[in-house]
């Protein structure tokens, strides 16, 4: 409890153990979270952005077709600016290049995105991958 | 017919009373909340995050305002049924202040699907009402304050203020990219270093720098009495307001464990700030 008096107020010397109790539980969640960020700190190996992509699906949309992806950082550094190009190939002749750019792809995380086409990817070969990024 | 005259008087005096309190009520409202209705991550908030976060957040801004009345009110708010009413007051103000602000800042305009519309001016209600609240207590200086007065703040109260303080900095500035931006700049190093700076000014603004309303101990008591029972405690406050604002504003996304630490150590400096700034103002 806390003493209000003359626009001061006065902790009192005589708490009720509930508050002890909160104070410990609070001092026990920040030790464990600052000793979690300690040992983060000293095992986790900075390493440059790494990105993957994993087609998910591609339907058909207003406009075209719709190709939704996941992008996956497993480095332990954020990547800016990610472009990544999508590419529609059949044989040697490239049907349709469009891009997208993500501004930001968390470390050890993943973003959602989609590339609109305008021709149907089914039959041809379609490639997504990662341009490249900027230091955040 | 003395009696009348007087009661009549008191009425009038009660009316007036009331309307100064509206007065400061939108003034504290724009004073406030102004910050977010100008920041365009608010805007865009307004219509593309999720419905039933913004629902939340509306419903949770209801208990949080009644607590606020009950503890400073537009008027003394000696009962409940009193202080819900203060509270509805005040969410009212809030909602017509960004419902002006944002129509004058054209913000919104006719061509707008409703729920885009009623989005913003939800979302921006939310600030502006507690700032409504807080006006009364911060504009109003004069006239009834009964300071003087010896009251005691339980102890579940004390942590709430310091909620609705954490609470009121941080929506000021969870939706700001800059917060993931500054996560995504920062080593585990600076966050630990910015985790101890929180806590040391969070017990400094308190206990140890003598603000009006400041917080003192018995000579007899140790200095990390307050420090566990008070301080740490607001801390891990400040920490989950943190995650729930973040969360609330679809931050989180799907970013690793490490990286939602830091962004909610990021945003756990400016909320721990605002939970010793409760403690000293409320």
């Amino acid at each position: 409890m806390t003493k209000t008096e003359k626009g001061r107020h006065r902790e009192r010397h005589d708490p009720h153990w509930i508050e002890w109790l909160t104070g410990l539980v609070s001092a026990v969640l920040i030790a464990g979270m600052l000793g979690w960020l300690g040992w983060e700190a000293f095992t986790r190996e900075a390493t440059p952005p790494d990105l993957s992509i994993t087609v998910l699906t591609t339907e058909k949309a207003t406009t075209g077709r719709r190709v939704t992806f996941d992008i996956y950082n497993t480095a332990t550094t954020t990547a800016a600016a990610v472009t990544v190009i999508g590419r529609l190939t059949e044989g040697d002749r490239v049907i349709e290049e469009n891009h997208v750019v993500f501004d930001y792809v968390a470390a050890e995380s993943k973003a959602t995105g989609a590339i609109l086409f305008q021709a149907d990817p089914a039959g041809r070969t379609l490639d997504i991958r990662p341009a490249g990024y900027t230091d955040p | 017919m003395a009696g009348e005259a007087a009661s009549a008087r008191d009425e009038r005096s009660e009316f007036s009373r009331f309307v100064t309190g509206l007065g400061r009520g939108v003034a504290g409202a724009l004073f406030l909340a102004l910050p977010m209705l100008m920041t365009m991550e608010m805007w865009y908030l307004g219509f593309y995050m999720a419905r039933e976060r913004l629902l939340l957040l509306l419903l949770i801004n209801i208990p949080l305002l009644v607590l606020l009345a009950h503890r400073i009110g537009f008027e003394e708010t000696f009962t409940w049924r009193e202080a819900v009413r203060d509270a509805i007051i005040a969410y009212g103000i809030g909602i017509l202040t960004s419902l002006v602000v944002l129509s004058a800042l054209g913000l919104l305009k006719g061509g707008m699907p409703a729920s885009e519309l009623v989005g913003k001016v939800a979302l921006q209600s939310v600030p502006a009402s507690i700032g409504a609240m807080l006006g009364r207590s911060q504009l109003g200086h004069d006239d009834d304050e009964d300071s003087d007065d010896a009251t005691e703040t339980r102890y579940p109260a004390e942590l709430l203020m310091m909620g609705a303080g954490a609470l009121f900095l941080s929506l000021n500035i969870a939706p700001t990219d800059e917060m993931m931006v500054l996560a995504y700049k920062m080593t585990i190093w600076h966050a630990i270093v910015v985790t101890v700076l929180s806590i040391a000014l969070m017990h400094g603004f308190v206990y140890a720098v003598s603000f009006t309303g400041g917080h003192e101990l018995s000579p007899e008591t140790p200095w990390w009495h307050a420090f566990v029972r008070f301080t740490l405690p607001g801390y891990v406050i400040a920490l989950s307001i943190s995650v729930f604002t973040l969360w609330i504003f679809e931050r989180l996304g799907d970013s690793s464990a490490v990286e939602i630490m830091l962004s909610v150590i990021v945003l756990g400096f400016p909320a721990s700030l605002g939970a010793a700034a409760a403690r000293l103002i409320l």
